[in-house]
């Protein structure tokens, strides 16, 4: 056996029960599922009736169970079933749960905390305030060691293809900590304000907040972390990254995916040439139109790159790799793209004034622009990265009369955001859906007419995008002076050579894993691998193609390896409903420049975030994964503790007996609808009470909820969820009479000119020492009233009307205003505990507690024999009477491995 | 100049301490006293991040004492004795400063002054921690064997529970009927079970056990030695038995209260406590008679002789606890043979506490009648013809006055301590306030006493009913099994001291010592005291009455004692 007995449970009276069991000489493990022992009681201000600190006493049977040689103490850590064996024993399965902080080094500074940049409700104050998602529950916690809460990859950062930290970065945002935001995207990324620009943004498609009342402009968030840093910087600082290795990379191609590799290959120390065979840097991303992507934000995006010593050849196309490699690189890494319009198969196609896409846009981005005044362009194809769009609106730019785009599928394929659409046709574009160019027809070898027919929208294919359907019947014409085709890019076969042989869709196949060609040490990705795809798509590859050749460099395998230390994504709902609750607040509207500014200048279109609206629209977040990875406490942390490799682990242990104690849980007063918790501010639960009165208060001081109104007037409602059939628990729950009484002596001794009125059925003081505390708050003024309240009601200075039948004042309905209210909520079971055995049910009672099957004999014992109960998870009980119970569960628990060892 | 080196650790508290004492400033008027090597503030000094910053203080600067100045040593001693030891520090280097009961709490008006007299108890604090010297702890091996007294159904069931972990047990009764109250009770809440039943399954199982011997008749004559190693004499039916045990186990139950003559008509036939009630239900075998005569009327009044908050001589101030439950569950057992039977319930409040309110539920669905009345306007009892006629107002009908008429009046009567003065003159375990036995604490530690090795529980404790009695006595046994099961126990060495030279032996001292700790032994040529250190409590009553000052505790020596108050002189110019 590895332990004579288990406790489940760190409460009082899990403490009390390992204790004693250590003392007694047997070897105890105490599993706790929160990261402290300590239970409630350790929330506590005082208890009852001694008016003892319950810090005070709680603390040191803490750290005295943590301590004991004889017990392990395992906190964040959940049992996940019980066997027992054929002779008698135990096989327990815990999941030690990831805490992502190393406990061995974890000082409980608190530096994280104070770094972290989430916060959520902190459940140790019974959400009166937040804690942070990196966390040490309270001051006295043992062990004082920090936690982080992650509920797995939240949506946004999950959907982002170059595995940038969407969440993270927008929590920085929301924090203020903008060149922090920024240097977190340039950990995955060197083009943060291109893709604040350009990027379709799937990190929005994924936003929970979609479920709500819109999602984040998680896009422009990043532009303005960009935009932010860039214009404090508006240069590159050469960053001074050792060259760690020697081995020299050539990069081919100096798009997004090529840079991007060259970028992480230099972050890793290696020495980076880039070959670019075009005249400036950029690839697809130079034909991007200025009034989307601004030349200087690439630039600016590049240098990124440059200041890490990269260096990029423009102008120098490379003939063949392999010389390269002949050179002294010792890997190649290709991305080219598909840099070439592909030839439409259509009559006319030859003709003076058809031209592709990539040539137009190239010649518009050319220093002399070409003039279309008065010509009637026709725009021919599309698609979701919207190079027909961006065909159209420049052609309206270089002074065209009409511009008319044809698209063969659905306005929603046309583009992955409306507004890319409706921006275009605000601008005077017009697009015919539906409809495609069959024929263009020339007059003196030059384009005049193009002929159309309308497409039948086609089946789906699997990615749910609509193949080009039927021609139909109908049929249109419409002169013309230019037709620019938007119908497809493939790769240039000048760049085929040897073992690099194209496929028929004119792309480039490569090892899917490693990304490696036929030919040794030559990589390749990008648009020139996948096909035309999304520049943040060729950005991720381009960061795969760094580890792919990294790993190569180092001879190490090429073992697929999930990116990073990701955990598995979050569900959407399930985030959802972990909220309290949560403000609708919709997104910022987006911003443009007025349309006739517009029209005839290449000036951006689309406007940033000032500070103030970037931040407020980042506070919508709520934190799908818990932790947003923004990493400060990753730099904060003195002791290098933070860990996010960590996972949760499985452990299995054989032990000779097991005590039960899971204690309980609280009523929800959200159920009792007519005392109005959760609707009225000023309605708060008891417990939140004992945190306002206690020694770690939140507030320092006890104030109302809804202004921080200090009370004078305070209503207590006894059996709140207690005897009470309409909510289901019929049960008295034993210690609200004596907390609520130990609370107004306290609030008395607090708030010496506030009132405090306890309505009650009967007043259950039946302890020892309990009838003579009662009498002594009545002789401190505490007033009792004999009656149930039947509702509660707001004014409209935040106070609150409670009517309740006066028993003892001659059985009138009465109502009196108090202005804070506290409902004095009742206890019950926690039913995790029963459901932690297999092979043998733990029963329960009636009311779901644990079922103590001979109570008269042997209080504590269970329905299974060598399983005993202890404390609130058999019956509610107050901490004398728990640690009674304790004491008879030990000291049975203690008698059953007697028999089990012999 | 002192050679010591000392670390001083001086805590907010939370800002119990704080919020009236100004740390910091009492940290920087003595970080540079003679000695202090180390001088900080502290959040929670008792907490684990800060028990182990001064470990680490301790081991990187060799400290050789340290001084703690937060609350009161009852709380926090050996949580920080603890550190030292685990510090490799012997623990007896360590001084406590109460700053927190004796100085924020008491002086939350005048938070400067406050402050000043902190920076003088940490000073005279300080001063003591320069004369410490280290002490080792008395060791003394434990007998594995222990004394329950009382047979009643907490001290059969805590005597098996010493059984079953290999501890042997003798269980001294004063009567010679084996079960106390429980045998006599008949059927029982909560589980309706019948206590003469409970009583006989618990001894068959003793009778099973070859290390458990009952005495009946038998009453504690004498008590010596110490935890772990207590040499007792029974006086069995006029006859002596010494006996060795490590433990002793209280459990002699409790008196039930015993109305006075006329009390509401006690006295008269028909007014019964609730405790001969419970009998007469037993004997009734098809329905509910007194005397021989069908009873159809019942009433029960409440709180008799518990919650008596007049202060009077003998007046219980306390609830009672199970007799609420008690009455409504014998209500149900009257019904049950009396279907008919009409059952009024005269209460003041109704404590059915927890599960119990389905006992209350229970009662009332049967048709039982409750009516409350307020402490200070009690239910009448007057006789009228052959029964009685109970004059009450009802709170729950707005005061109307009430005229019940009843066969049999109930007296739901309370549970109070038994009386007992010669076993606890033998076994010197406080009584409360109340009259019951007194644990070291209420909420944490509710069967230890301030004697150790003695322990109490069931209604010596404190009322309750059986099972919560039966719970009571096996979280006994787990601390008494946790204090055998070791094989010896350390005692605390803050004990009297004789100085051999200055000692005459004039015996003064053995009648200021309490606890009979000194005799006398042969010293070279003289006779000298000599100090019991299993006994001692290091309580100091035989110091000042020592003519010739020859006594004195360690630990608080008379020369630290007169540091402590030089310091604080200095201090305060």
């Amino acid at each position: 056996m590895d332990y004579d007995v288990l406790v489940v449970g760190g409460g009082t009276a899990g403490m009390e029960s390992a204790l004693t069991l250590g003392d007694m000489g047997y070897s105890v493990v105490l599993a706790e599922r929160e990261p402290t022992i300590g239970g409630k009681m350790i929330l506590l201000s005082k208890v009852f009736p001694t008016l003892d600190c319950a810090s005070c006493i709680a603390t040191p049977k803490m750290a005295s169970t943590f301590h004991h040689p004889q017990v392990n103490t395992m906190v964040y850590t959940e049992v996940n079933n019980i066997a027992k064996t054929a002779r008698g024993s135990f096989q327990v399965q815990l999941k030690r749960k990831a805490t992502y902080v190393n406990s061995d080094q974890c000082t409980g500074c608190q530096k994280c905390e104070l770094a972290c940049t989430v916060a959520v409700p902190d459940q140790f104050n019974f959400d009166l305030v937040a804690r942070r998602a990196v966390y040490i529950p309270f001051a006295q916690a043992v062990p004082k060691k920090a936690v982080m809460e992650r509920h797995g990859i939240s949506p946004c950062s999950q959907a982002c293809p170059a595995g940038v930290k969407a969440h993270g970065y927008v929590s920085l945002i929301r924090s203020g900590l903008f060149d922090e935001a920024q240097e977190l995207i340039l950990e995955a990324i060197p083009f943060p304000a291109t893709l604040g620009r350009v990027c379709y943004a799937p990190c929005e498609r994924a936003c929970t907040r979609g479920e709500l009342e819109g999602v984040l402009p998680i896009r422009k968030l990043k532009r303005f972390a960009a935009d932010h840093y860039y214009q404090k910087h508006p240069q590159a600082k050469p960053a001074a990254v050792e060259n760690k290795h020697s081995e020299r990379v050539a990069v081919i191609g100096a798009g997004p995916a090529g840079l991007t590799a060259a970028y992480h290959l230099a972050r890793r120390g290696y020495p980076v040439t880039v070959f670019e065979a075009e005249e400036k840097p950029g690839g697809m991303l130079r034909l991007i139109p200025p009034f989307r992507l601004p030349p200087e934000v690439l630039e600016r995006d590049i240098a990124n790159v440059t200041a890490l010593g990269v260096e990029i050849r423009a102008g120098e196309r490379v003939a063949d790799p392999v010389e390269l490699k002949k050179q002294g690189f010792q890997a190649v890494f290709l991305a080219c793209g598909t840099a070439k319009d592909k030839k439409p198969e259509m009559e006319g196609a030859d003709l003076k004034g058809v031209t592709g896409a990539i040539q137009f846009l190239r010649r518009a981005a050319a220093s002399a622009k070409p003039s279309l005044a008065g010509k009637t362009v026709l725009v021919a194809g599309g698609g979701r990265y919207g190079i027909a769009l961006d065909c159209a609106r420049t052609a309206r730019r270089l002074g065209a009369q009409r511009v008319v785009l044809q698209f063969g599928r659905s306005r929603p394929e046309l583009a992955s955001v409306e507004w890319a659409i409706s921006d275009a046709i605000e601008e005077g574009i017009t697009i015919e859906f539906h409809k495609a160019p069959a024929k263009l027809i020339g007059k003196d070898g030059k384009l005049v007419q193009v002929e159309s027919q309308d497409v039948q929208a086609g089946k789906r294919d699997p990615s749910g995008r609509t193949l080009p359907g039927l021609p139909a019947e109908t049929k249109s014409a419409m002169a013309a002076d230019l037709a620019i085709m938007a119908l497809g890019q493939e790769a240039d076969p000048k760049n085929e050579r040897e073992g690099l042989r194209l496929t028929k869709s004119g792309t480039l196949s490569v090892n899917a894993q490693t990304l490696e060609t036929r030919l040794p040490g030559v990589f390749a990705g990008g648009d020139l691998v996948s096909g035309p795809g999304s520049v943040v798509e060729a950005i991720g590859t381009g960061t795969r193609a760094a580890e792919c050749i990294d790993r190569f460099l180092r001879g190490e395998p090429q073992t697929p390896k999930e990116r990073g230390l990701n955990l598995p994504g979050v569900d959407k709902q399930i985030a959802i409903g972990r909220q309290e609750q949560y403000t609708l607040a919709p997104a910022a509207e987006r911003t443009k420049r007025p349309v006739e500014e517009r029209r005839d200048g290449f000036a951006e279109v689309e406007l940033g975030f000032d500070e103030k609206t970037a931040r407020q629209n980042a506070s919508r977040c709520i934190d799908c994964g818990g932790c947003c990875e923004c990493h400060q406490c990753v730099s904060a942390c003195p002791a290098d503790a933070i860990d996010f490799g960590m996972r949760d682990e499985d452990q299995t242990l054989e032990v000779g007996s097991v005590v039960v104690s899971t204690g309980f849980d609280l009523f929800d007063p959200v159920g009792k609808v007519q005392y109005g918790y959760g609707r009225l501010p000023n309605v708060i639960t008891a417990m939140q009470m004992d945190r306002l009165l206690s020694p770690t208060r939140p507030y320092n001081s006890v104030l109302r909820p809804s202004d921080g109104k200090i009370p004078d007037n305070i209503a207590y409602i006894l059996c709140t969820g207690s005897r009470d059939c309409q909510i289901g628990n019929e049960l008295c729950s034993r210690v609200c009479c004596m907390y609520s009484i130990k609370q107004a002596q306290l609030i008395m001794g607090a708030l010496p000119i506030a009132d405090v009125t306890i309505y009650y059925i009967d007043i259950r003081a039946f302890g020892k020492g309990f009838e003579e505390f009662y009498q002594q708050s009545g002789d401190m003024g505490v007033e009792f009233i004999k009656g149930k309240v039947g509702r509660v009601e707001p004014t409209d200075d935040g106070n609150m009307i409670l009517h309740y039948e006066d028993i003892a004042g001659g059985g009138k309905l009465a109502q009196a205003e108090h202005d804070l209210v506290v409902l004095s909520v009742g206890m019950l079971p926690n039913q995790d505990a029963l459901s932690l055995f297999s092979g043998g049910e733990l029963a329960a009672d009636a009311h779901h507690y644990v079922k103590e099957i001979d109570e008269d004999h042997s209080p504590a014992r269970t329905s299974i024999e060598g399983v005993y109960v202890a404390g609130s998870s058999a019956a509610a009980m107050d901490i004398p009477d728990t640690i009674l119970h304790s004491g008879a569960a030990a000291a049975q628990a203690a008698a059953y491995v007697e028999r089990v060892k012999k | 100049m002192s050679d010591r080196r000392i670390g001083v650790y001086i805590c907010y508290c939370g800002g119990n301490i704080s919020d009236y004492v100004d740390c910091d400033r009492v940290r920087d008027a003595i970080e540079h006293d003679e000695g202090v090597v180390v001088a900080k503030t502290t959040m929670f000094a008792c907490s684990d991040a800060a028990q182990q910053e001064i470990i680490d203080d301790i081991k990187e600067q060799k400290l050789d004492a340290m001084v703690v100045a937060s609350c009161s040593p009852t709380l926090h001693l050996f949580t920080f004795r603890g550190v030292a030891e685990r510090a490799k520090l012997n623990p007896y280097l360590y001084v406590q400063v109460n700053l927190r009961e004796q100085c924020s709490w008491a002086h939350t008006d005048v938070p400067a002054l406050a402050t000043d007299k902190a920076v003088y108890m940490v000073k005279a604090g300080i001063a003591k921690a320069r004369l410490t010297v280290p002490l080792d702890k008395t060791r003394i091996d434990t007998v594995p064997r222990s004394l329950v007294i009382g047979a009643g159904i907490s001290g059969l069931r805590a005597a098996l529970g010493l059984s079953d972990l290999g501890i042997s047990v003798f269980v001294a009764e004063k009567t010679e009927k084996i079960g106390g109250w429980v045998a006599d009770m008949g059927r029982m809440y909560p589980h309706d079970r019948r206590g003469n039943e409970l009583i006989a399954d618990l001894v068959e199982e003793v009778q099973k056990r070859d290390n458990i011997q009952i005495y009946t008749q038998a009453e504690l004559a004498e008590k010596s030695g110490s935890v772990g190693d207590f040499n007792v004499k029974l006086n069995v039916k006029c006859e002596l038995i010494p006996l060795n045990v490590g433990s002793i186990i209280v459990t002699t139950g409790f008196h039930s209260y015993q109305p006075a003559d006329g009390e509401f008509a006690y006295g008269a036939e028909g007014v019964l406590t609730l405790p001969e009630f419970k009998q007469l239900l037993d004997q009734c075998e098809d329905e509910l008679s007194y005397q021989g005569k069908a009873v159809s009327k019942v009433s029960y009044i409440y709180c008799v002789g518990s919650r008596d908050a007049s202060g009077a001589e003998g007046a219980n101030a306390y609830c009672s606890r199970y007799c609420c439950n008690a009455a409504m569950h014998a209500s149900s057992v009257a019904h049950d043979l009396s279907p008919k039977l009409h059952q009024f319930h005269l209460y003041r409040d109704t404590r059915s506490y927890g599960k119990y309110e389905l006992l209350y539920q229970k009662a009332r669905r049967q048709g039982a009648l409750f009516i409350k009345f307020n402490a200070d306007a009690p239910p009448q009892v007057e006789k009228s013809n052959g029964g009685f006629r109970i004059l009450v107002k009802d709170v729950l009908t707005y005061g109307e006055e009430l005229d019940i008429d009843s066969d049999l009046i109930v007296l739901v009567t309370a549970m109070e301590p038994r009386p007992n003065q010669a076993l606890n003159d033998i076994i010197k375990v406080p009584l409360g306030l109340d009259g019951f036995f007194k644990e070291i604490h209420p909420k944490l530690r509710p069967v230890e006493t301030v004697i150790d090795g003695v322990f109490i529980a069931g209604a010596a404790q404190a009322p309750r009913n059986s099972a919560e009695s039966v719970a009571s006595a096996l979280a006994a046994t787990a601390k008494s099994a946790a204090l055998l099961k070791k094989g010896y126990v350390e005692l605390e060495p803050l004990i009297a001291e004789v100085d051999p030279d200055a000692c005459s032996w004039c015996d003064q001292c053995v009648a200021s010592c309490p606890y009979s700790a000194i005799s006398k032994k042969n010293f070279g040529e003289k006779e000298i005291a000599e100090i019991n250190a299993a006994v001692c409590k290091g309580c100091g009553c035989c110091v000042p009455d020592c003519p010739q000052g020859a006594l004195g505790v360690k630990g608080y020596t008379d020369g630290q004692i007169k540091a402590m108050i030089d310091a604080m002189e200095v201090a305060n110019g």
